[in-house]
């Protein structure tokens, strides 16, 4: 079902996120070597880097992409405690990079005092506006009031979730219906401090955001957080990762329109997951959000889909390099591993 | 190790930490590691570390009005002679004291030679009396305790000094950092000329420190958040490692015993003191996080403990920090990056040591020999180090494509927006239409439901088309035919079943169909459960060829008993409820065999005169709500947008306006993300909400100039009010274009679309000959 393509990705450290852009034709990268590289899809499925810079001073955890009426826009985040937004601008390049694009610093958000953790882009229909939050549990919400001047940002909101900020999501539903919703995951280890994603949303009353939710059962650190696509769909899916895997499913309950408290949801669970044995690192749903993707410390990918009956069972593994492709013969047909499969005796006696 | 045996006995203790009366500016620890001196503008004070706290020994700050003499803005306890401390005072002063003095003025010496501040004082690590400092003067001193002056002066001939250090394995060399960049070593005997000079740093070098076991390292720190490691034994000197750290560094302390370890800390910005592993010059190895303003000094407790390192801050407050306290940021760093594409492909990057994990899913269950691969002898096996794995790091990308025509993949969503037929036609070729697209893109439950509309939304006072259509087919009976007959026989089911509860007969109906698949064969359940086979479809789809007793019941089910059966027995009679499934017998031999095409044609022609008098298509909105709903909320909205502009009128008013604009957009959304732009924009045109509807009637204004003179059109079609002349002629044929015409926005030229692309294929510049390179967006 799948073919996995070995990428020579030399970044110099980690690397701490992959993202693609909206139409699923570039990729970027970011890594704690300080740098980002976009990828872009040659004609024959060949990945080439046509960008690779040095972004921020200390290691970058995350990188996005804006939707492309906004122009072809990355926000990063860092250690460094920024956020910067980036624009690829074409043809100024001078001859001696051909071949590659050409990468402008178009602001540097410096709000945070901590790390910056995470990164994202607001859905589309609210306009160009981004969101951050950092270790020492703020979110912030940025809007650029003229999208065609990518420098100009004010910090609109600010919202303190009084623990650790690891990840935050937008739920990306562009109904009238839904009002704006974030959820933010702490990576707070503390098992005390309760339920570590909280869900906050906006209020057209008050103008602000308030906290609609949190989810109680979530008692570990988590590490990254999804809602699912929404297509059409009057209720909210939730993904998240902490030591397993978690599907929520969050049904706004019919509130009167005059009422300016938060809405209420019904919260069920959907699914839980711990076959990765240990911390899940990342969760991403394709686009129809039919298939949610996990990776672990296990070092796997696991796909995990619902059947008509809402039962969410794992339909594959998927394992990259190095090793074999494990899980059911014959599911995943040749998937390559280039094999250079490292001796366990090679950390021992490297030095 | 023997060193560290015996040190691991002596120091010990916790992390803690104690108020000062007010900021410090520098600490250092006496060579037994049992007191800290703190010295600051306003204070000047030793303290015992004891196992669980500090305590303060000696206030050095006596007098009722003490004198500048005492605002230190270096300290420095000396490494051999236990009672001697040496001072840099703000006011240039460079004071040495004497704690076994009687007196309660600890006082020995004072050197007044510096005209500025004195940024720097270090004692000579194996000659007891020599002193050195560094000032703001740009002066280095040598001082020897025993001469009331100072034996010589070194002239950096550079700008200020911010550190001075004396070598710690040869004898004669010190180095000193300057505030314009450069770093320079010289030898004690020759206060004349540097023996090297280089520039280390942009900016001012605030701090340098000499590796306590490998001759010749020395570490520097500077304003522009760089530590580097340069080497000093080699004739040129080398840059060996360099860390980017996220604020100016202002101390750098090699860590004692870890050869590549080595604590930074910042007075700007950054509160946060590091331990850096040089190798891996990116994430900090160890972070302290305690204190609450900028750290100004930091000393680790013993020259041969690397758990200990003590800070003083401009917060007033001393802190013993416990190396097994630290937070360590690559602990919280993610080790993987996963996102899913637009077409279904997958981006994973991950560690590469998780990668190979040797424990990888498959091997679980397997017995993993104590000590490791029995190919190496034992004695081989060792637990690699924590700071060896960390410095080793790096990340393997790759992309999991989808495979052409696999199910993960996005091909049949963009095929089907391509082949779906909106409108254009008349209401039951469009649902046929659409139902053949589904059906090719083995999306059978898809085909299904538009069969069913067809049939139930098709004129009941024009039974003449489906007859017609029926008769017409019924000389071969193609598959459409079939699955047109058993559909019926769903739909009536759902009409009887309706009477009692729409809805729940509606679940039933799949429900059973998963029955039949989980309690199919066994090779089925596995194909379910087992397989990594992702396609909701193909749960649908379950291939029947092989059930050789469908064929045979498919013609009695047929007959008139089932209304009665399912009346008297209303709870879902299963033989019926198979059908749903049928159509997917592979039709040909099935229809061959068992149906002659005038039973066929009776049969069909009967169960549509069973209801068709009775039920208006009013009657099944709420079922098709119902199932748009469902597909909606099962992630295909393409399919509830389709059936509603399909449907029209039909069923438009049954759904809430809010509903259906939320499905448009979402819709349109996904559209755009896969550049559909054409369909886009006819679901936008075919919509009837008001909120989509105005979204291609935005920026539809175009402002062009003209291709002759150049100058904006007026909005009058393509003649240019100044020259007269049609702007719209293609540059390659020199024909005005009719049509498709494209130009290039820099210089105004343009033609033909398949023109203007033939000449790209050939040059860059513009076929005008203006010699503008064009570019076409």
């Amino acid at each position: 079902m799948f073919v996995a393509r070995s990428i020579a990705a030399d970044h110099k450290d980690l690397i701490h996120d992959v993202s693609y852009d909206f139409h699923g034709r570039r990729m970027a990268t970011c890594s704690s070597d300080q740098s980002i590289k976009v990828w872009d899809k040659g004609g024959n499925g060949e990945w080439t880097c046509t960008a690779s810079w040095k972004t921020h001073s200390g290691s970058v955890w995350r990188v996005t992409w804006a939707h492309p009426e906004f122009g072809q826009v990355l926000a990063s985040c860092s250690f460094d405690r920024t956020a910067i937004v980036w624009e690829e601008i074409v043809g100024e390049s001078n001859d001696k990079q051909r071949g590659q694009s050409h990468w402008v610093k178009e602001t540097t958000l410096v709000d945070s005092r901590t790390s910056v953790t995470d990164v994202k882009f607001a859905p589309k229909h609210m306009g160009l506006m981004l969101t951050t939050c950092s270790a020492d549990g703020v979110v912030r919400i940025y809007e650029a009031p003229d999208v065609m001047n990518l420098s100009q940002w004010s910090l609109q909101h600010e919202i303190s979730s009084k623990l650790s900020c690891s990840c935050i999501s937008w739920n990306p539903s562009s109904s009238r219906a839904h009002a704006p919703m974030i959820a933010v995951g702490s990576d707070d280890s503390n098992v005390t401090y309760g339920g570590k994603v909280q869900i906050y949303e906006y209020n057209e009353v008050t103008r602000k955001y308030a906290k609609a939710e949190t989810l109680m059962t979530v008692a570990d650190a988590v590490h990254d957080i999804a809602f699912a696509p929404n297509l059409g769909r009057s209720f909210h899916v939730l993904a998240i990762a902490t030591k397993d895997v978690r599907i929520f499913k969050l049904v706004p309950l019919q509130k009167d329109s005059s009422s300016s408290a938060p809405t209420k949801f019904e919260v069920q669970v959907l699914a839980q997951f711990d076959s990765h044995n240990s911390q899940v690192w990342r969760v991403s749903w394709n686009i129809t959000s039919t298939l949610l993707a996990s990776s672990g410390d296990d070092g796997c990918v696991r796909l995990w889909k619902a059947n008509y009956m809402d039962n969410w069972k794992c339909t594959g593994i998927l394992k990259g390099y190095g090793s074999q492709v494990s899980g059911q013969p014959g599911a995943l047909s040749g998937v390559l591993g280039s094999a250079t499969a490292q001796s366990a005796l090679n950390g021992a006696t490297g030095r | 190790m023997e060193k560290m045996t015996r040190v691991s006995g002596t120091v010990s203790g916790c992390t803690m930490f104690c108020h000062l009366d007010a900021p410090a500016n520098a600490i250092s620890v006496c060579r037994d590691a049992t007191q800290v001196v703190v010295a600051g503008r306003n204070i000047f004070k030793i303290y015992g570390l004891e196992e669980d706290g500090f305590v303060e020994r000696l206030n050095l700050r006596v007098g009722r009005k003490p004198s500048l003499n005492f605002s230190c803005a270096d300290v420095m306890w000396h490494q051999m002679e236990e009672n001697l401390l040496a001072t840099a005072a703000t006011n240039g002063a460079v004071v040495t004291w004497n704690l076994a003095r009687p007196c309660r003025n600890k006082q020995e010496q004072l050197f007044t030679e510096h005209k500025r501040t004195v940024n720097k004082v270090c004692f000579h690590p194996t000659e007891v009396n020599m002193l050195l400092s560094g000032s703001q003067d740009g002066f280095m001193k040598c001082f020897d305790l025993r001469k009331k002056e100072s034996v010589s002066t070194f002239s950096g001939q550079s700008e200020s000094v911010r550190d001075v250090q004396f070598s710690i394995k040869d004898y004669f060399t010190f180095a000193a950092s300057f505030e314009n960049g450069n770093v320079q070593l010289w030898d004690i005997r020759r206060p004349d000329r540097y023996e090297r000079m280089f520039t280390a740093h942009t900016g001012p070098v605030f701090c340098c420190d000499w590796h306590p076991e490998d001759r010749g390292w020395l570490a520097t720190g500077g304003r522009d958040k760089m530590v580097k490691v340069w080497d000093m034994s080699t004739n040129r000197v080398k840059e060996i490692y360099c860390v980017q750290t996220i604020a100016s560094v202002a101390r750098v302390k090699w860590r004692p015993e870890r050869r590549y370890h080595l604590a930074t800390c910042s007075m700007m910005v950054d509160h946060n003191i590091y331990v850096w592993d040089v190798r891996r010059p990116f994430i900090p190895f160890a972070t302290f996080e305690e204190h609450k303003d900028v750290t100004t000094g930091i000393v680790w407790r013993h020259q041969h403990d690397p758990y200990f390192l003590l800070s003083g801050s401009k917060d007033s407050t001393l802190y013993q920090h416990m190396f097994k306290d630290a937070s360590r940021p690559v602990d919280r760093a993610n080790p993987e990056g996963l996102c899913f594409g637009l077409f279904g492909d997958l981006a994973f990057a991950a560690k590469e040591s998780l990668m190979s994990a040797p424990q990888s899913v498959g091997d679980v269950g397997r017995k993993t020999y104590p000590g490791g691969d029995r190919r190496y002898p034992i004695f081989f096996f060792k637990k690699p180090d924590v700071t060896e794995q960390f410095a080793q790091v790096s990340s393997a990308l790759s992309v999991f494509e989808s495979e052409a025509g696999s199910s993960v993949g996005m091909d049949w969503f963009i095929n089907t927006a391509q082949s779906y037929l909106l409108s254009g036609k008349p209401f039951a070729e469009l649902c046929e239409h659409n139902a053949q697209v589904a059906k090719r893109l083995n999306r059978p439950q898809e085909s299904t439901t538009w069969t069913m509309l067809r049939i139930m939304f098709s004129e009941p006072a024009n039974p003449s088309l489906s007859s017609n259509h029926n008769l017409n087919k019924s000389g071969n009976l193609p598959l459409v035919n079939s699955v047109a007959f058993d559909h019926k026989t769903f739909t009536f089911t759902l009409f009887l079943a309706a009477r009692k509860s729409l809805q729940t007969v509606y679940e039933d109906v799949f429900l059973c169909a998963e029955n039949e698949e989980t309690e199919g064969s066994e090779g089925q359940a596995e194909y379910l459960f087992g397989d990594a086979e992702l396609d909701d479809d193909d749960l649908y789809s379950m291939e029947h060829d092989n059930q050789a007793e469908e064929p045979e019941y498919l013609l009695p089910q047929e007959a008139f008993p089932l209304r009665h059966e399912i009346m008297d027995h209303p709870s879902a009679p299963e033989p019926v409820q198979e059908k749903p499934e049928s159509p997917h017998v592979s039709g040909s031999e099935a229809e061959s065999t068992c149906l002659t095409p005038m039973e066929s044609f009776s049969l069909i022609s009967v169960s549509q005169l069973l209801f068709s008098p009775h039920l208006p298509p009013k009657f099944f909105c709420p079922i098709v709500k119902e199932m748009l709903c469902y597909y909606a909320e099962q992630g295909d909205v393409q399919m509830a947008v389709s059936v509603l502009i399909v449907l029209g009128d039909r069923i438009r008013k049954e759904i809430d306006e809010l509903t259906q604009e939320h499905w448009y957009m979402s819709y349109i959304d996904l559209l755009q993300r896969f550049e559909l732009w054409n369909v886009s924009n006819e679901v936008i045109k075919l919509s009837t909400c008001g909120a989509i509807m105005c979204l291609n009637q935005t920026s539809t204004t175009l402002h062009i100039n003209c291709s002759n003179c150049k100058r904006p059109m007026s909005n009058k079609g393509w003649i240019c009010d100044r020259c007269h002349q049609c702007a719209s002629v293609c540059a390659v044929c020199h024909h005005v274009v009719k049509g498709l015409f494209v130009w290039c926005q820099g210089c105004s030229h343009g033609g033909h679309l398949e023109h203007v692309m033939e000449w790209l294929k050939q040059s860059k510049h513009c076929p005008a000959g203006c010699g503008h390179l064009c570019e076409y967006t």
